[in-house]
């Protein structure tokens, strides 16, 4: 059990850190609320559509049928990422790091797999 | 270079992801706010590793990135569920439960 | 550069992870092939995946080297490591049981359900052996994504979307602090493995660990939903499927409970002048406010929902006193606990069935019409309240000898908050057994309600192991505590 002073030292640090990050918060939102200039009007809130009056609200739903794609391809193209380290010592990893990548990529096309047999990967 | 420079832009980074986490009430905005203290976090970890001589930090970072992805993909196809069943979305629109 | 060397797998004590990541692709694979066919058959392959799970953990607990290490030590298969991981697994179970029906009746997708479950199953077992930074961050997010997912099962249900909305939200800031302050201890210490942090963190100390610590505990603090950090909790519980509730409410607060214990029993147990504050904090606090919310709630899911933040305090005050039995305490506590819970809350479901609503005031007479519910409530209450010799009794004896023994400043105060706040929470657990022993049926329920087979299992089983583990404490008292030897089974939870 440490003294009364010793434990206030060391959330001495904490409340530093808390209160640096709050006042650099406030700084920047107070600077930029004082320094910017505020006039109001009707025009300025509307949705900017290069310079074309736009129509209807901003909330109106458009289409976007790849956003699965997307969402597989960030997937996909990040696990990636350990393959390479694995590629570049390929020999030295030998048999053991060939059955644990052989792993690694039956579950990544178990993914695929179940994408394909879904449907997502067809163009609707 | 010494690393310190670096420690200290991840601790700004993450400090200011974490305050416009709190502030900004968009989804979208919460989940940059996200991706960008996870980012801290990696640079942090890549300049320690650095410092250290020590390839373990690095590892960490290769995890972080692909678990961000999947969080992120997780966390859109929440928003689309959310979205397709009302326009317009803001946190403070998911009140149907005051807790 | 050095030569690889591959490292050498001991395959009985991984065991229990392999046949889970087995079943995993197995129900993928049944999906992908049989497609909507295949509905009618995930829901028992993944219980009998579970059940076979169980099967290693039992010839580990009773083989002659009980405490295997692996990967130079940042994985652990010891006595505790199998005990929770039985806990986890069977706590699974009984959700696949309360899943079947509940599942299987509403419109939802039936395969990746139970896939997920699965899923974040096998990371809370790797949780309960990972001894290092990595492995203990991708084992939480292994358990939380697919929690994400579940919570938002039921895509058609705003409040169910809501639910996932901010459960995902809290959970990936929570990750993301936690990241921060872990990359503080490894800045410091110079490695990822949690007995090297301990031992660099305990030699000298800086304001960059107590920094690391304190973003450590908090991040740890969201996953078990203690206060300050419990937003997230009531509407989560009240929003998600009834099932995906009682795992969230088990499952997902335990294994939060195991990462803190890992992190807390392994590296920071020599930063106890950090480490203390700021846990007793977190644990007075949850009891006092989750109860006192509690006290106010009109439907017995948000009760539950604000008494488990308030149990959450119980299970997080023996961590001040982690060199005197604490952990044993929090393991004994998690798994009680864990009995009761799932108990009231498959009662609750099979209520529910059939008054569509959980508001307490549904529950009135329920002891006319329907009295075996009506028991096996009352005890799992009775087990909520401490009432030898029910479950959790003995789960809070051994928090307050632990707490006492320790003979600290914190844990004196925080032994008399735990006596101050059972007595609080006595009212509204008992309020809940008088509305269903006194008062009347609401018009026109007279009839007994119908429960399925697997939710009667589902009740039977939590109802067992609340009463015997409560009457006979021993053999989980054996496994919980590091040196002792194995206990035989881990008596079937």
């Amino acid at each position: 059990m440490s003294s009364a002073s010793d434990f206030l030292r060391e959330y001495l640090t904490v409340l530093i850190l808390g209160g640096v990050g709050a006042a650099l918060v406030g700084l920047l939102l107070g600077a930029s609320h004082l320094l910017r200039p505020a006039r109001r009007q009707p025009g300025k809130s509307l949705t900017y559509e290069s310079g074309v009056d736009p129509v209807g609200t901003g909330w109106t739903q458009s289409q976007i049928r790849y956003y699965v794609f997307a969402l597989l391809f960030v997937m996909f193209d990040v696990e990636a990422v350990f393959i390479f380290p694995w590629a570049t010592r390929l020999e030295a990893y030998g048999g053991f790091g060939l059955v644990e990548m052989g792993i690694f990529v039956f579950i990544l096309l178990l993914g695929l797999v179940y994408a394909w047999r879904k449907g997502v990967l067809k163009w609707v | 270079m010494s690393p310190n420079a670096y420690v200290l832009l991840g601790a700004v980074l993450f400090g200011i992801g974490a305050a416009g986490l709190l502030i900004r009430r968009s989804p979208l905005v919460m989940f940059m706010c996200i991706e960008l203290m996870l980012n801290a976090v990696n640079v942090t970890f890549v300049a320690f590793s650095k410092m250290l001589n020590d390839v373990g930090g690095q590892v960490v970072v290769f995890f972080v990135l692909v678990v961000a992805a999947a969080e992120v993909v997780v966390g859109l196809g929440i928003i689309v569920a959310v979205m397709r069943r009302r326009s317009g979305i803001s946190a403070d629109d998911l009140s149907l439960m005051k807790g | 550069m050095p030569d690889f060397v591959a490292p050498t797998l001991d395959l009985h004590a991984l065991a229990p992870e392999f046949v889970l990541a087995g079943v995993v692709c197995v129900l993928l694979l049944l999906d992908v092939v049989l497609l909507d066919r295949a509905k009618a058959i995930v829901g028992s392959i993944a219980g009998l995946g579970l059940l076979g799970s169980l099967v290693p953990i039992l010839t580990l607990a009773t083989s002659d080297h009980p405490t295997r290490t692996m990967f130079g030590g940042s994985y652990v298969v010891d006595s505790t490591s199998l005990l929770l991981k039985a806990l986890f697994i069977v706590s699974a179970y009984v959700v696949v049981l309360l899943s079947t029906n509940y599942i299987g009746e509403g419109d939802y997708w039936e395969s990746e359900y139970y896939t997920l479950l699965v899923s974040s199953v096998l990371g809370m077992t790797v949780m309960a052996s990972a001894r290092d930074l990595i492995s203990i961050f991708v084992a939480l997010e292994l358990l939380s994504i697919p929690a994400y997912m579940l919570a938002a099962w039921s895509k058609r249900d705003g409040r169910s979307n809501e639910a996932g909305m901010k459960y995902y939200l809290m959970g990936v800031f929570a990750s993301a602090i936690l990241l921060y302050g872990m990359s503080l201890l490894y800045g410091w210490s110079g490695s990822t493995q949690l007995s090297e942090i301990g031992r660099a963190i305990g030699e000298k100390n800086s304001p960059a660990v107590t920094l690391g610590v304190v973003f450590v505990l908090v991040g740890f603090a969201f996953k078990v939903s203690a206060v300050p950090f419990h937003m997230w909790a009531p509407d989560t519980y009240e929003g998600a499927p009834t099932p995906v509730t009682a795992f969230l409410a088990v499952a997902s607060k335990a294994a939060g409970f195991v990462a803190l214990i890992q992190v807390i029993g392994q590296a920071l147990v020599l930063r106890m002048n950090v480490m203390i504050p700021v846990v007793a904090v977190l644990a007075a606090l949850s009891m006092t406010i989750g109860n006192l919310i509690a006290l106010r709630q009109t439907n017995v899911i948000r009760m539950l929902a604000y008494s488990g933040i308030a149990q959450a305090g119980f299970m997080l005050a023996p961590f001040v006193a982690s060199q005197y039995g604490g952990i044993d305490a929090i393991v004994i506590y998690l798994v009680l606990y864990a009995a009761t819970n799932l108990g009231a809350f498959a009662v609750v479901m099979a209520i529910a069935r059939r008054t569509r609503s959980a508001e307490i005031s549904s529950f009135g007479g329920l002891f006319s019409y329907s009295p075996g519910l009506a028991v096996a409530l009352s005890v799992f209450l009775a087990s909520f309240v401490g009432i030898p010799p029910l479950g959790i009794w003995y789960g809070k004896l051994s928090v307050m000898r632990a707490l006492i023994e320790s003979q600290g400043r914190w844990a004196t105060v925080l032994a008399i908050f735990v006596a101050l706040n059972t007595a609080i929470a006595a009212y509204y657990y008992l309020n809940v057994a008088k509305t269903m022993w006194f008062d009347d049926a609401p018009e026109g329920e007279s009839t007994p309600i119908k429960v399925p087979t697997s939710l009667r299992f589902a009740v039977g089983i939590a109802l067992v192991a609340t009463i015997a583990l409560g009457v006979y404490p021993g053999p989980l008292t054996d496994a919980a505590t590091p040196e002792a030897t194995p206990a035989a089974a881990p008596s079937g939870r």
